[in-house]
């Protein structure tokens, strides 16, 4: 393997990784707060996608451009799933709360599959195909704009978070749910904020793979276990673990395809997987709970 | 004396209603209606709607029974069950995937039911010896032969890698592709399996861009064709001719993305504008209908229908009879000479002669067998 054939997957990694991890951050906002681990996370995903094919098709708003109306509508879907559905198994036995989400998601996919056909849907953009030259490396300007969305949009949540007085109280629910009620803070709230957010992030993350991928109702599941791999491996309920894993396994992903061959890469991925577990359970960044 | 005479009322009873509607004929039909392989079934679908039409014109009239696999190749098998033994067809056109038909293939001799193969490619279906499979289309070795018979009539490329992916159809075309590489010569220099429907193939290809290979050949279903291409032009990866081995690289999606799929060559069982009897025709009665433009898939079934209720209703919805009936007839329609015969490692397989077609200017053209030829083709690639 020659250095430019390194540096050319090794970059193509971090970007695609940098989607991968926007994924991993809704899912693992979700966790933190309420101790739900969300499998309609890829089908929330999935409904995201189609906005952007929608308003793109339909509007012709540019899919980067999109997010703008996509994160609002994605946030008050999930607000919505979190007060009608998720807010009634909180506290509940984990299995039915696994059972209600993969519910959901079935729900989610099989309406889409009614409303949108299971035809393939490709968005073509003036850029689906376009790249800039580094030398002999060449990078992909879709994946490079959705990578710097994706540094902005999680810098501003970690403010949030970190900053604010709604950030502060999201995390106290995370980490004490009953302290946090007692000191005031109406808990059923910031669960609905957090789910919000999270299916936000999995909607613009869908968004932002749009141009350069294809929708299909069934497109989801793929990506609730690639979410959930990412954020078991930064460690559940760290933003910046789940940002830290998926662009592991965006390079583990690319340069294992080159280093020893495409079809083996997926292994290489769930080695990685296993041997952090077995080191540090608690995932990279992750704090042993109790 | 008395049980002769039950006997004889009995047979003629039995024999009546066949007798009165002499040429009404029930066919089975196995296909992917739902599930990841339906947006290709849908010709299928269609394809035998249409001969469907033109079989009552003949004065044919087909009991349909529609069967959906989904794709998967247990539902196939009980469906089949199902067609041979609860609803006594004569004879079963299907199933669309090479996963489906292989394993129906195997269980035609078992209950008599002729069975004929439309549009899938792996080879065991048709070499294992069946007497009552028979096949219309070509196999998946033909998929490869071709194409690189269509570039050495062009230039002298020396190396070719491959990508494909890890399914039936994938791994049984790359391999007699290399087979018939190695015949005439051609130097493998990338072997790379992918997982269907994976959103990055960066890495791969800028692996076999390092390699500067003459060709690329592909085999791959549906979007993942597109994803290749788009990909392959961002990194830069200019071979002398992609080759894509018919699926993903003969839908009307690839033909739009019109960046990226120009001057690809593709493999296909058929084409419109070839020489064969009703091809034209068959394509505007189709567009006409049903707004889109048929694959191959379409053309196949279409013919595939015909020549099962043909040869059922001559032969009275007889099954074994039916079964001599295809082993002994000939056809000519829209896909051309039709004559299932014995060659090589095959059995009452068609020899069907593929066509390599490749996107100039938006436009499938069929560029080889040369007699074939619209136009002339395009060779070294280059981006649009």
């Amino acid at each position: 393997m020659t250095l430019s054939v390194f540096l050319q997957s090794l970059i193509s990694g971090i970007l695609i990784g940098g989607v991968y991890a926007l994924i991993g951050i809704g899912l693992t906002i979700i966790f933190g707060v309420m101790r739900v681990i969300n499998f309609a996370h890829g089908d929330i995903m999935m409904v995201g996608m189609y906005l952007t094919f929608y308003l793109f098709t339909l509007f012709h708003v540019d899919p980067f451009v999109s997010i703008v109306i996509t994160i609002p509508l994605m946030f008050l879907f999930g607000a919505f799933l979190q007060k009608v559905f998720i807010n009634r198994i909180i506290g509940t036995l984990p299995q039915n709360q696994i059972l209600l989400t993969i519910g959901l998601g079935l729900i989610i996919s099989n309406s889409a599959m009614l409303a949108f056909t299971s035809d393939y849907k490709i968005l073509t953009t003036s850029y689906s195909s376009g790249s800039f030259k580094l030398g002999e490396i060449s990078i992909s300007q879709p994946l490079t704009a959705s990578f710097i969305i994706t540094v902005v949009i999680t810098a501003i949540l970690y403010w949030f978070l970190m900053k604010t007085d709604t950030g502060q109280a999201i995390r106290a629910t995370a980490q004490d749910r009953e302290a946090a009620q007692l000191m005031g803070i109406n808990v059923s709230r910031m669960s609905m904020l957090a789910f919000g957010i999270g299916a936000a992030m999995a909607g613009t993350a869908g968004a932002l793979i749009s141009p350069t991928y294809y929708i299909f109702p069934q497109v989801g599941s793929a990506f609730t276990l690639k979410a959930f791999v990412i954020t078991v491996l930064g460690g559940m309920g760290s933003i910046v673990g789940a940002t830290l894993g998926g662009i592991i396994i965006g390079i583990v992903e690319s340069v294992g395809a080159v280093a020893i061959s495409s079809d083996w890469k997926d292994v290489l991925v769930f080695a990685i997987f296993l041997l952090v577990l077995l080191v540090k359970p608690s995932g990279l960044l992750g704090r042993s709970r109790m | 004396m008395m049980k002769r005479v039950i006997g004889m009322t009995l047979a003629v009873m039995l024999a009546l209603p066949g007798m009165s509607m002499a040429a009404k004929v029930k066919i089975g039909f196995i296909n992917t209606i739902t599930g990841a392989e339906a947006p290709i079934g849908e010709n299928l679908t269609n394809g035998v709607a249409l001969a469907v039409e033109d079989l009552k014109k003949k004065g044919i009239d087909v009991d349909l029974v529609k069967e959906d696999d989904t794709g998967k190749p247990e539902k196939s098998l009980s469906a089949f069950e199902k067609l041979a033994t609860r609803d006594n067809v004569a004879g079963v056109v299907g199933p669309y995937t090479s996963a489906c038909a292989n394993a129906v293939a195997s269980r035609a001799d078992q209950y008599k039911v002729p069975l004929l193969v439309p549009a899938a490619a792996k080879e065991e279906i048709t070499q294992k010896g069946y007497k009552y499979v028979f096949r219309l289309n070509a196999p998946a070795d033909v998929y490869s032969s071709v194409l690189m018979d269509a570039v050495l009539t062009l230039g002298k490329p020396k190396t070719i890698a491959y990508v494909y992916a890890n399914t039936d159809f994938g791994i049984s075309t790359v391999k007699t592709a290399k087979e018939y590489a190695k015949k005439i010569g051609l130097k493998e220099v990338a072997d790379e399996k992918y997982q269907k429907g994976a959103p990055d193939f960066r890495s791969t290809l800028t692996k076999i861009k390092a390699l500067n290979p003459d060709l690329v050949f592909m085999v791959s279903y549906e979007v993942d064709a597109i994803t290749l291409m788009r990909q392959s032009k961002e990194i830069g990866l200019t071979p002398k001719a992609f080759l894509g081995a018919g699926a993903g690289f003969t839908t009307d999606q690839f033909l739009k993305q019109k960046d990226v799929s120009n001057l690809v060559f593709s493999s296909t069982q058929w084409t419109e504008d070839v020489n064969w009897p009703g091809a034209k025709d068959f394509y505007k009665r189709y567009k006409a209908k049903y707004h889109k433009e048929p694959t191959y898939h379409a053309a196949c079934a279409y013919e595939a229908m015909i020549i099962m209720a043909e040869t059922a209703a001559k032969n009275g919805g007889n099954r074994d009879k039916t079964r001599a009936g295809l082993k002994s007839g000939s056809w000519n329609g829209i896909m051309g000479q039709v004559k299932f015969v014995d060659y090589g490692k095959f059995n009452n397989q068609n020899n069907h002669e593929m066509l390599v077609q490749q996107i100039q200017n938006g436009q499938y053209e069929t560029v080889y067998p040369t007699k074939y030829k619209t136009r002339a083709p395009i060779y070294p690639f280059r981006w649009k």
